[in-house]
């Protein structure tokens, strides 16, 4: 027994032993992938004949920190999965780098006069990474999936505007009797012949027109087709693969500017042009993916030139601003997030009258944040400073606001409040509390606010720290909506509707801390069906001008996506809707020169 | 032997069912759920989020959901019956659709082994931290006790104190900037844990507080033992030092160090989460702890049972190993 034992202790640790440091097969490789083109026209690619040493090749390695929960287009919801599906799949619409609504695989399209139907022409001779034809039938089927309840995507509600999508969205698929193909049937989604004939299958070439019918105009649709759940992923692959068929890179079969080559999950991905890509130029570089979370390790690995691209974090900034290279590699510009310290305005808070139901408490409170000193010395200038809603870089910007910081005008505003609410003892005595999803940079964070709170206005807030998914809980239900938190909106897509029918409207997200106000909803609802794109805009600037002057919340900051980017890394595109790193909506601008990388 | 083993194993069906009750009523008190993801962003909506709970039986009582898991149920979407815990399925996760516990868990990639998926990685990493921790904490405390207040002594006392008191990314960190930055010897951005140069970093910091416990407790035990008759008895017979150290003193100075090995096989195992985030390593402690922060119930409950598995086989272990040193313990048939 005791030989037996220690022979098979000896066994266990010895296969694992081997297993750890023994051969094994490279991660398998997407089968049926063409040849890759060579770099066509990156600049100063060196001829490997004429390199007196060997070139290098062409390689952006970037570090995108999480591994995403699932690379599914119409599951998918997080910008990390988003990172990696657009990589490999392109919409019918994308963005250029001013968030302008470009062809993607759509060549064109057209709405009909009341913007009740959009009809999508795609261009011709699409094809996937694998050679096989991409139709109009392909998507059709990415806008049914996405929008059939057994799919169940995160992001399923963002194309309701499509006839029939809420009623099969809510149909119950247990209920005897239920029939799919009916709901589909019912849809407003339909590809076909550019002579409105049918399309025999997914082979049929001629197959090139989209056509969406909305139950209500919808002029901003031709973006959110654009979006990620209107990728186009194989319904044979996704069949083939079952449930986890997107665990593996040889279904992930797009027509994006790359082929997702390989995957180690959680370790690193592989992408490498696709030259059957057509919604730009073809990418004359390979990329890599790695997800180390811990932004130290990644600092270290990007001044180890083992990353080209990394995400900078606060704790860097001191080496960075200290030095003059990594200060010029800092790459800094306007995110896709608002943050304002939202107020909750319903009637009744704790029992007690609301303070925050009285402007002049709301006006108050946004006078009294500092937004500048904020973004510099508490997010150490890796935030934006703003006093309005939409931020900068997107559509319905709009800088004329009537609140900035002013600390006088906030004690005034608060003196002017109506009973019992205008002065700090009285609402002391109500003992108003802040909520915050509880971090170490968060606690830093809201101290910082109730410190500034108490300098100005004498008020004491007292911090009420909460596990992040329980904050997330508390915030989706009215009757827990904490008195004062943090929040705010991250784009889906560039468009006014996006930030302010979707967020802001009466029954939508401003539901929960209790904003309503009609004028507004009535400008924003006429705004959403207009389709002259001037009127249409004037409209939102109206609504987005009631709102700033109801104060809501105390419009803080924008996010700021910053990254560090070594030197050889040139041509990218930045926006605003950037997922994972500086041009990420137009990779193929990007061009790396091998011979500046040592 | 054999019987006592066996009741042991069956004492194990009790545990785990306890164990999974307690975790089951603690996880679901909390508030929040699967899909209650980041608040500035689009939420599920009222019409998925039913079809989400139906699909994964979240919209039935709590008792059977809590049977659903250990015994099984019927889908009521697919219509299908659905085995639980009984039949080895731990459950699907609810963030990482359409991927089961087991999946993520023991299967690996494309075309790799076993030994490649996340508990492969895990089981690996804790053996290789735990031996380490054994065959340098052991013979540290072995040398400690029998220098007494010399200079070696107090070397090894200044390492395991260290080991104790450094945290590991702080560790990590320092040996990232001196192998990686500065020597070069190793990349930061592993990707290819094949070869066995990257797994020294993560085995160091992740054995070293085992490795600081380890010496320190063999040092304090050394010192109890070499103070007992039986051992003054043995060099007043003659015998060789080597012989009064090894099997007088040795024997019976390891038995609490052995006692603390097995539970920390399991917790080496399973809690490698800051190793797993600093060093991009593959293995379950980060799908654990993410698991917690998604409300990824499956995750957590299953996550949970393997560790409290992993204990309960650690502890019969030691208990067995226990014949092996100390030939006065019997195990009780």
């Amino acid at each position: 027994m005791r030989k037996l034992f220690t022979l098979l202790s000896l066994f266990v640790l010895a296969s694992m032993i081997l297993s750890a440091c023994g051969p094994t097969p490279a991660a398998t490789d997407a089968p049926a992938q063409p040849e890759q083109p060579a770099a066509t026209d990156a600049p100063a690619q060196p001829e490997a004949t004429e390199a007196p040493t060997e070139a290098k090749e062409a390689v952006l390695r970037i570090n995108t920190g999480t591994y995403p929960d699932v690379i599914d287009p119409q599951k998918s919801s997080f910008v990390n999965e988003i990172g990696h599906l657009d990589k490999i799949y392109m919409g019918l619409t994308t963005l250029n780098e001013k968030l302008e609504t470009v062809p993607g695989a759509a060549d064109s399209w057209t709405f009909n006069d009341d913007a009740t139907q959009l009809v999508f022409t795609l261009k011709s001779g699409l094809l996937y990474s694998d050679g096989s034809v991409l139709n109009a039938k392909r998507f059709e089927y990415a806008f049914q999936r996405n929008i059939d309840p057994a799919t169940a995507g995160e992001y399923a509600s963002i194309t309701d505007e499509i006839v029939g999508a809420p009623e099969w969205r809510a149909a119950d698929t247990a209920a005897e009797g239920y029939d799919p193909e009916t709901f589909k049937a019912a849809l407003g989604v339909k590809a076909s012949h550019a002579d409105g004939s049918a399309c025999a299958d997914y082979e049929d070439t001629a197959c090139d027109t989209l056509t969406l019918n909305f139950s209500k105009p919808a002029p901003y649709f031709a973006t959110i087709a654009g979006i990620w759940v209107g990728y186009p992923a194989k319904e044979e692959n996704i069949a083939e693969g079952g449930d986890i068929w997107w665990t593996s890179s040889k279904f992930q079969i797009g027509n994006g500017p790359f082929i997702w080559k390989s995957v180690d999950p959680f370790v690193k991905s592989v992408f490498v042009p696709n030259p059957n890509f057509v919604g730009g130029a073809v990418p004359t570089y390979s990329m890599e993916y790695s997800y180390i979370t811990d932004s130290a390790v990644a600092f270290e690995a990007y001044l180890n030139n083992e990353f080209d691209i990394v995400g900078s974090a606060a704790e860097d900034l001191p080496v960075i601003d200290a030095d003059a290279d990594l200060t010029a590699q800092h790459v800094k510009y306007a995110g896709s997030c608002t943050i304002k310290i939202q107020y909750s305005l319903h009637p009744t808070w704790n029992g007690q009258p609301n303070p925050f139901t009285d402007k002049k408490v709301r006006e108050a409170f946004a006078l009294a944040f500092d937004a500048e000193s904020w973004a510099r010395d508490v997010d150490g200038s890796l935030s934006l400073p703003t006093w309005t809603w939409i931020p900068p870089g997107y559509p319905g910007y709009d800088a004329n606001t009537p609140l900035h910081f002013d600390p006088e005008a906030a004690k005034a505003a608060l003196a002017a409040a109506s009973e019992p609410f205008n002065s700090a003892e009285k609402l002391n005595a109500m003992g108003l509390k802040m909520a915050f999803a509880d971090s170490a940079r968060n606690r830093q964070r809201h101290e910082w606010i109730a410190a500034q709170y108490k300098e100005i206005l004498g008020v004491d807030l007292a911090l009420d720290p909460v596990e992040p998914t329980t904050y997330t809980a508390i915030q989706k239900d009215p009757d827990t909506y904490p008195l004062l938190s943090r929040g705010g909106w991250c784009a889906d897509y560039a468009d006014q509707q996006n930030w302010l029918s979707v967020y802001w409207r009466t029954g939508t997200f401003s539901s929960r801390w209790g904003y309503s106000n009609p004028e507004f909803d009535a400008l924003v609802d006429e705004a959403d069906t207009t389709v002259d794109p001037a009127k249409r805009n004037e409209l939102y600037a109206q609504a987005q001008q009631i709102l700033l002057n109801d104060i809501p919340g105390a419009f803080g900051y924008n996010s700021l996506n910053h990254y560090l980017v070594k030197p050889w890394v040139t041509g990218y595109l930045t926006t605003p809707q950037d997922h994972m790193f500086p041009g990420d909506l137009t990779p193929w601008t990007i061009t790396i020169d091998t011979s500046m990388i040592p | 032997m054999t019987t006592y083993i066996i009741r042991r194993l069956l004492w194990l069906i009790p545990v785990l069912l306890t164990v999974s009750a307690v975790t089951f009523v603690v996880m679901r008190s909390a508030p929040g759920g699967p899909w209650d993801t980041d608040a500035e962003r689009r939420q599920v909506d009222a019409a998925t989020a039913k079809s989400l709970a139906a699909y994964y039986g979240l919209d039935k009582p709590m008792w059977r959901q809590f049977y659903a898991y250990v015994i099984g149920d019927t889908n009521s979407q697919t219509k299908e019956w659905v085995c639980g815990v009984v039949c080895g399925n731990l459950g699907p996760s609810y963030r990482q659709r359409g991927r089961t516990v087991q999946n993520i868990l023991f299967s690996p990639p494309e075309g790799k082994s076993f030994w490649q998926s996340r508990f492969g990685y895990s089981v690996r990493l804790g053996v290789l931290a735990l031996s380490m921790a054994i065959f340098i904490g052991i013979p540290l405390g072995i040398i400690a006790a029998l220098k007494q207040n010399t200079i070696v002594d107090y070397t090894a006392l200044f390492i395991a104190t260290s080991g104790i008191s450094v945290p590991s990314f702080v560790l990590a960190i320092f040996l990232i900037i001196i192998f990686a930055s500065r020597l070069h010897w190793i990349d930061i951005v592993v990707d290819d844990w094949t070869q066995i140069k990257y797994w020294f970093m993560p085995m160091a910091v992740l054995g070293f507080g085992t490795l600081a416990y380890t010496a320190r407790l063999t040092r304090s035990s050394m010192l109890e033992v070499m103070r007992q008759d039986y051992v003054r008895t043995a060099r007043a017979k003659g015998l060789a030092e080597r012989v009064v150290i090894f099997i007088h003193m040795l024997k019976n100075a390891l038995i609490p160090v052995i006692t603390i090995l097995g539970p920390a096989l399991a917790g080496l195992v399973t809690g490698s989460f800051i190793i797993e985030t600093m060093f991009s390593f593959p293995g379950m402690g980060r799908a654990y702890v993410q698991a917690i922060g998604q409300r990824d119930y499956s995750m957590i409950m299953g996550t949970t049972l393997i560790y409290a598995l992993l204990v309960a086989v650690a502890n019969l272990s030691v208990d067995i190993v226990y014949v092996f040193i100390d030939p006065r313990i019997r195990l009780e048939e």
